[in-house]
């Protein structure tokens, strides 16, 4: 049996290393944002709640499949119960840093990170 | 041997069709076996019914490539009750940007990308498609796009690894009689696509 190394030709090689440098760079220009501030939760264009992230917190939202349970504490804010069949909105972990996503999409639950300059601020501060 | 009788081009006609239709069965197979697997990560999948696209793509042509990849999307979705559900329509802009990206690349590079590049491609593709149909249908926010470097970086390995799969695969299948240069006299989609059943 041939091994991968064998049957990769310089073309094989270019195209992977430059999607592997493309990615590592996107990962780490990702990782690299600022730790948000206040964690905001919407359904739709309905936003169905904001906190700041620095409080511990504990929250039931309510989607169309039923509640979809929201914990923010020390590490950030994740979800740790959902109504949905795949449970892909649990195993995104925790969500800490600005523009940080947890989506539960059959669910129509989506959990954003950001950091307004008044984390208290109203909503409609934000454009949409 | 019954088939002595039997035109030799017809023959090989026949043949490459009855392998097609099992490209087909065994990627719907492969696409529904994979959704069900449990994983601890669920949106992150291997690929493997792209081992069957990728085959057809070297061994029949894009328009083959096409009709496997197509018929994987919506007889997979059909079987598993998701039919025009958001999952679905992830899969199947996934499904058209990673195969019109491996028949472009294919075609453009030729012999200098083996099927691991093309996977590699095409799986990158996958991810970018799906990413730019949850943009559109499901997360209206441009926050969706912070995944995408994460789940590039993932389809890197898979590409590459269902890359080699499809490679061995075509190693066995170009010694098939049905897939003899010789055979169909060099024209590489004369036995074609389903599309086209009969020929000329």
């Amino acid at each position: 049996m041939k091994t991968p190394w064998q049957i990769m030709t310089g073309g094989d090689w270019l195209v992977v290393l430059l999607l592997l440098a493309v990615s590592l760079a996107g990962v780490g220009w990702v990782a690299t944002a600022p730790e948000g501030t206040r964690v905001v939760v919407t359904s739709g264009e309905q936003v169905l709640f904001t906190a700041p992230i620095d409080q511990p917190h504990s929250v039931s939202l309510d989607g169309p499949l039923g509640p979809t349970r929201l914990v923010i504490d020390d590490q950030g804010a994740r979800i740790t119960d959902s109504p949905c069949p795949r449970k892909t909105c649990i195993s995104m972990g925790p969500a800490r840093h600005t523009g940080n996503l947890l989506a539960c999409i059959p669910n129509r639950i989506l959990v954003r990170i950001d950091s307004p300059a008044d984390p208290e601020a109203p909503y409609d501060l934000l454009s949409r | 041997m019954t088939c002595s009788a039997v035109d030799p081009l017809k023959l090989t006609q026949a043949r490459r069709r009855v392998f097609l239709a099992l490209f087909i069965a065994i990627a719907v197979s492969l696409h529904i076996l994979e959704t069900l697997l449990p994983s601890p990560v669920p949106w992150l999948r291997l690929g493997l019914a792209n081992v069957m696209t990728l085959a057809t793509l070297y061994l029949y042509g894009g328009r083959a490539a096409w009709t496997v990849s197509l018929i994987r999307v919506g007889v997979g979705a059909l079987l598993l009750g998701r039919l025009f559900s958001p999952g679905f329509w992830l899969a199947a802009a996934g499904a058209i940007v990673a195969t019109s990206a491996m028949i472009i690349m294919h075609r453009v590079a030729g012999r200098r990308l083996s099927p691991i590049g093309i996977s590699a491609i095409g799986s990158a593709g996958h991810a970018l498609g799906q990413i730019v149909a949850a943009r559109l249908l499901v997360i209206q926010h441009e926050a969706v796009w912070q995944i995408l470097p994460l789940f590039l970086l993932f389809t890197v390995f898979s590409g590459v690894l269902t890359g080699f799969f499809a490679a061995l695969l075509l190693d066995e299948l170009e010694k098939h009689p049905a897939f003899q240069p010789s055979a169909v006299s060099g024209k590489k989609e004369a036995a074609g696509p389903l599309i086209s059943p009969g020929g000329t």
